[in-house]
C-alpha cells in the first residue's frame, strides 16, 4: 500500500544512546517527538521508514580518512587511543566525549539523513524527515559542538553528485550552520543560509554577513546573526527579507532545512527568545518555498535544542505539522505526556501554546538593529550576484 | 608572531624616476598603497638600495588644491622629488607587536622589510589586522569567555587548570586591559556550553564577566 508523500526516517538506536549521562544533547528528544506524533495522528505506521545503509567510505566524501579511522578507533574500550590523540580531533573533549558504538551510531544519523534526501531526489517521496539528524558544527577532520560526522553534509554531497540537484540548504539551529558551511564554501551548486544568533554572544563565533562563500561559490553563503532576545516577530521579518530572495535567486531542486530547536526562549544554551508559534510559522514559511520554488521537495532534519523533553518534541511535531500540512490538537495527548512524564520524571507542558517570554524593554531597539543587518546583508548580496552574473 | 609570517613577500617596488602619474595607475592596477623606491649599485653584486617610500596620499595630493600638497610638484614630475627618503623599515624576525607600536607613533600604514640590506617583503597595517585575527583564533569554532583574575604570578595558570579539568580546550588568549590588581582575559573556548562552564567556574570563586547567568524559567 502506498504511504503518500511524506517519509519520517527512524531507528530506536538513534534515539536510545547518550554521548555522556549528563550532556545537553539529548537523543530521546526525537523519540518523543515521534510518539507525540503517533499519538496526535499526524504520522501514520505506514510513513515511517528504517534507514538504509552507508558505508564509510560515504562518509569519506566529506570526511578526512584519519578523522574516521580516530572515531572508530575511539569507538570501543579497547582500541581506544589516548585521550591527547584524540583531542587533536575534538574528541574525548566536555563537547564531544568519546562513547562506546559511537562510530556506528553516528554513522546511523548519517545513513538516516541520507536516506531521507534520497527518497525525495529519487521522487519516491516529496518531503521527508530526519529528527535525529542535523550535526551541522562536524567538520572535515573534527567533532566540534556535539557532532561527529556531518549528516547534512554527506546527503547534500551525494544529491549533488549523484543526484545532480541543485541544494538549498537552510539552517534555522541558534547556533550558526559553521560547519555545512565551511564544507560547500566554494560550492556554487550548494546555497547556505543560516539565520543564527550573532557569533559576538554564541558558539561557534562565526557566521557575520561578509562570510558569503568563496571562488565559485562566492554569493552561495549567507548567514544573518540575529540578536540576543530577538523574538518571534523580529525573527520572522528578518526571515522574510533574507530567506525567499536567496533561495528565488538559486532556484534550488531542493531545499534541506536544519529545524535546531534552541531558537526557544527556554533553551538553556541561547537568546534568540522565539515562541512555538514563531518558530512554526518559519517551518510553514519554508515549505511554501519548496511548493514555489522545488515542487514541494524538502527535506528536514533535527538539531539542536537543549530544552530537551519540554520544548524540543512540540517543535518537531510542529514542523513534521507543517511539512505534511496536517493539524496537532492544542491539547498534547494525555496518555502521551501521562507516560514521558512517568519515565523522565518530570511534568510536561499541557498545549502547544507557549508562555509568552519576558517582554524585553529593548524590544524596538533589538528589531531595528536586526532589520538594518538584513538589509545590509542583501545590499552587499545583490551587488555580488549582479558582478556574478554580468561575468 | 613574527614580521616574517604576516608581511606580504610579493612586494613590488619602483625606481626613483618613475613619473607620478605612472605610479598612481601602478597602485590602482595592483590595488596596493604604498611603493618601496630601490635604486640600482654601481656594484652588481650588491642589492638595489632602498631610498624612499610612497604612499597614496603623498601621490593623491599632487596637483590637488589643498593646503599639504606638495607645492610645486607635477603628475608628470619623477616620484623621488615626493618620496619620503628617511624610510623606517622593519626585519623578519621582529615581533608584530614592535611593527605595530612603531607605524602608530610614526602614523605611517606600512614598513618595508629588509634583511642583509636587502628588501624581502613589506608589512602593513592591514597585515597587522589579519594578524589580529589569527591571534584572537576567531575564524575557529569556540565561545567567548571573559575573566578577571588576580595580577599575580599563577593566576592565569590556576583558571587554564580549571578549565582543563572540565576537557575544554582554550583556542585563544588575549589580555583586554590591565591595572594594578586584575587582569582581564579573553578566552575563546571549544564549547558550546559555555554558559554552564561560566557557572561552574563562578562556583569556584573565578570571576567570569561574559557570559552573564541566564534565569532558569520554572
Amino acid at each position: 500500500m502506498s504511504a503518500g508523500p511524506y517519509r519520517f526516517v527512524f531507528d530506536p538506536e538513534l534515539a536510545g544512546f547518550e554521548l555522556s549521562p549528563s550532556h545537553p544533547f539529548k537523543p530521546v528528544r526525537y523519540d518523543m517527538a515521534r510518539t507525540l506524533l503517533l499519538a496526535a495522528g499526524a504520522l501514520d505506521e505506514s510513513e515511517v521508514v528504517s534507514p538504509r545503509h552507508v558505508s564509510d567510505d560515504d562518509l569519506l566524501t566529506v570526511h578526512d580518512p584519519r578523522y574516521v579511522e580516530a572515531v572508530k578507533a575511539a569507538s570501543a574500550k579497547a582500541s581506544r587511543p589516548p585521550d591527547a590523540q584524540l583531542q587533536r580531533y575534538g574528541l574525548a573533549t566536555a563537547d564531544n566525549p568519546v562513547f562506546d558504538r559511537m562510530h556506528g551510531l553516528v554513522k546511523g544519523v548519517v545513513a538516516a539523513t541520507v536516506t531521507a534526501l534520497d527518497l525525495v531526489a529519487k521522487g519516491e517521496a516529496l518531503r521527508a524527515a530526519n529528527l535525529s539528524g542535523g550535526l551541522h558544527h562536524a567538520m572535515r577532520d573534527r567533532a566540534s559542538g556535539f557532532c561527529v560526522y556531518n549528516d547534512l553534509a554527506v546527503a547534500i554531497r551525494r544529491a549533488v553528485d549523484k543526484h545532480g540537484l541543485r541544494v538549498a540548504y537552510v539552517d534555522m539551529d541558534a547556533h550558526h550552520g559553521d560547519g555545512v558551511q565551511w564544507l560547500f564554501y566554494d560550492e556554487p551548486r550548494v546555497l547556505t543560509v543560516s539565520l543564527h544568533e550573532s557569533g559576538r554572544y554564541l558558539f561557534p563565533g562565526t557566521g557575520f554577513t561578509y562570510e558569503t562563500g568563496n571562488g565559485r561559490g562566492r554569493g552561495a553563503a549567507v548567514n544573518l546573526p540575529l540578536e540576543p532576545f530577538t523574538g518571534d516577530d523580529s525573527f520572522l521579518e528578518c526571515f522574510d527579507a533574507v530567506v525567499p530572495r536567496a533561495l528565488r535567486r538559486f532556484a534550488p531542486d531542493v531545499i534541506v532545512v536544519q529545524a535546531g530547536a534552541d531558537m526557544h526562549h527556554r533553551d538553556p544554551l541561547a537568546d534568540l527568545s522565539l515562541t512555538l508559534r514563531g518558530m512554526s510559522g518559519a517551518y510553514e514559511r519554508l515549505v511554501a518555498l519548496a511548493d514555489e520554488l522545488t515542487g514541494g521537495r524538502l527535506v528536514l532534519t533535527g538539531g539542536g535544542g537543549y530544552d530537551a523533553y519540554r520544548t524540543v518534541p512540540r517543535a518537531w511535531a510542529l514542523a513534521w505539522a507543517a511539512l505534511t500540512g496536517r493539524e496537532l490538537p492544542g491539547e498534547l495527548p494525555a496518555p502521551w505526556r501521562e507516560e514521558w512524564e512517568a519515565r523522565l520524571g518530570m511534568s510536561l507542558p499541557r498545549t502547544l501554546e507557549d508562555d509568552e517570554p519576558e517582554p524585553t524593554p529593548r524590544a524596538e531597539a533589538i528589531a531595528s538593529r536586526n532589520r538594518s543587518v538584513a538589509e545590509r546583508l542583501m545590499q552587499q548580496l545583490e551587488e555580488i550576484w549582479t558582478e556574478a552574473s554580468a561575468a | 608572531m613574527l614580521v616574517a609570517d604576516v608581511m606580504t613577500r610579493q612586494v613590488v617596488a619602483i625606481g626613483p624616476d618613475t613619473p607620478i602619474r605612472d605610479v598612481q595607475a601602478l597602485m590602482e592596477q595592483r590595488n596596493v598603497r604604498h611603493f618601496p623606491i630601490l635604486e640600482g649599485r654601481a656594484a652588481p653584486d650588491r642589492p638595489d638600495e632602498l631610498v624612499g617610500i610612497v604612499s597614496d596620499r603623498d601621490v593623491r595630493l599632487v596637483g590637488a588644491d589643498h593646503p599639504r600638497a606638495p607645492a610645486g610638484v607635477k603628475a608628470s614630475d619623477p616620484v623621488s622629488l615626493l618620496m619620503v627618503r628617511n624610510v623606517l623599515t622593519a626585519h623578519p624576525g621582529d615581533p608584530i607587536e614592535e611593527t605595530a607600536k612603531a607605524m602608530r607613533s610614526r602614523k605611517i600604514g606600512a614598513m618595508p622589510v629588509m634583511e642583509d640590506g636587502r628588501l624581502v617583503g613589506i608589512v602593513t597595517a592591514t597585515d597587522l589586522l589579519d594578524a589580529l585575527v589569527t591571534m584572537s583564533g576567531v575564524h575557529l569554532a569556540a565561545s567567548r569567555l571573559e575573566v578577571e583574575v588576580a595580577n599575580r604570578p599563577g593566576a592565569l595558570a590556576e583558571l587554564l587548570a580549571l578549565i582543563a579539568d572540565k576537557r575544554i580546550n582554550v583556542v585563544s588568549v588575549m589580555t583586554t586591559r590591565g591595572d594594578e590588581d586584575a587582569i582581564s582575559f579573553v578566552l575563546r573556548v571549544a564549547t558550546v556550553d559555555v554558559r554552564s562552564l561560566a557557572r561552574q567556574l563562578r562556583a569556584q570563586g573565578v570571576s567570569v564577566t561574559w557570559p552573564p547567568d541566564k534565569p532558569v524559567e520554572p
